[in-house]
Parts: C-alpha cells; structure tokens; sequence
C-alpha cells in the first residue's frame, strides 16, 4: 500500500531536504524547481554544460518549428 | 543557428586564448537549471590574445552581431586597441567577449574570482559562485535576480565558503 506521502511526490510535489536552509527554501517557494538543482549538482560541471545544451538544442528545435508554422 | 557552447570553447582552448567564463553557462556549471542562449566570457583585451579569439573563430563567419551591418570581425591594431566589448554570431552561435565584469572589474579582478574546471577537452576558468552572485546582482536584470536565488540555493547548499573581497 503506497502511503499518501509517497503518492503525492509520485505525482510531482517536492519534498524539501532535511537539511535544506533559507536560501534553498526561498528558491523552492519562488517557485524553481529545485529536484532539477539536486540532480544538477549530482552531474559533474561537464555534464551540467552537455545536458544544458540538449535543452537549448530543443529550444531552438521548437523555435525554429514555431517560426516555420507562423510563415505558412 | 546553433549555439554550440563546446565547440566554441574548444576553439578558445586551441588558440591559447586567456578567458573566464561568466554569464549564464558560468550558471550551468554551477548546477543551475538555466537555459542560455549564448556564451559569454571575460578575457584580456590584449592585441596578442583578441588576435587569438580572430583566430579561434576565423572559419566560422564572426560578425559584430550589434552593428547595424553585421560587420564582419576583421581586427586591426587600431581597433584591438579601441575596443572594449566583442558582441560575435558565429556559425557555432553568439560568443560575446567581455573586457570587464559589472559588479567584479576588469578581467584581472575577474581572474583572481575565478576557479578552474576540468572538462575532458580542456581545462577552463570560470566564475566562482560568489562572484557570479555579485555580478548577477549588479546587472540587475529580472532573469539576473532569479537566477541569484537559485545560485544562492547552490551555494547554501554545497556549503561554499564566502568569498572575501
């Protein structure tokens, strides 16, 4: 039996760390998803530079689809 | 066009050209989740190291993206010794050299501010967290101050030691 905790971050709420302080609490209520900073910080700086590219690469995938649809 | 962060940096890497990495891949390194559109950086705007940076980036196009004719990047003394910003689209996307850092200073200043990372391509220097806190705070932008929580979070974080002026 899965408790309501578990069910609610498997759908998506954030639990915050024990450990974490102020300024990450801040970020997290301002709204950053800060799931995405743990499992940044998990990367070495070299993958955190691959990944980001990935996500611009979509970026721009879905920009440029975007700036075709609009010329039609 | 593509923006090709490694790419560009390794071309950088070739020609020897002194830089720090700053701006919003300095972020990314950092583990912020931000996504940027270009990549800037701090070097020594010596003739010797901006006729690097020509180098670097020769076969790929350069044009001084805020001019109103896309000049291309074409260096002579006299200009290496009047400019003090390079604003560049390349084949590989934006490269914008910067000879100073607002809230920071010159690239000397932002030197001794800066750590070095290892990528399996080079070696590079970038802004160390406090420093990019400063910088972020003094430009001051809305995207500048949201990107100071999260980089503030990181810090708190992983437990940086504050850097002293």
């Amino acid at each position: 039996m899965i408790d309501a905790a578990t069910l609610a971050q498997m759908n998506g709420e954030y639990v915050m760390p024990p450990d974490a302080g102020p300024a990450w609490r801040a970020a997290a209520e301002y709204g950053f998803d800060m799931s995405l900073i743990e499992e940044a910080l998990q990367l070495t700086p070299e993958h955190r530079l691959e990944q980001h590219q990935r996500a611009l690469d979509l970026i721009l995938e879905v920009k440029e689809a975007g700036e075709r649809h609009a010329a039609k | 066009m593509p923006q090709n962060d490694k790419a560009l940096l390794s071309r950088l890497k070739e020609q020897k050209v002194e830089f720090v990495i700053i701006g919003g891949v300095c972020g990314v390194l950092h583990g912020a989740s931000l996504v940027t559109l270009d990549l800037d950086i701090c070097c020594r705007f010596s003739r010797e190291n901006l006729r690097r940076i020509e180098t670097a980036v020769k076969d790929l196009h350069p044009r001084h993206r805020l001019t109103a004719g896309k000049l291309p990047l074409e260096l002579t003394d006299e200009l290496c010794n009047s400019l003090k910003n390079i604003y560049l689209n390349t084949d590989w996307g934006i490269l914008d050299c910067l000879s100073e850092v607002a809230g920071i200073g010159d690239y000397e200043q932002v030197l001794q501010r800066s750590i070095p990372y290892g990528m399996s391509y080079g070696e590079f220097r970038i802004l160390n967290l406090d420093a990019l806190i400063v910088a972020k705070a003094a430009a001051g932008r809305q995207k500048d101050l949201d990107a100071i929580r999260l980089l503030q979070a990181i810090k708190e974080k992983c437990g940086q030691q504050k850097d002293l002026f």
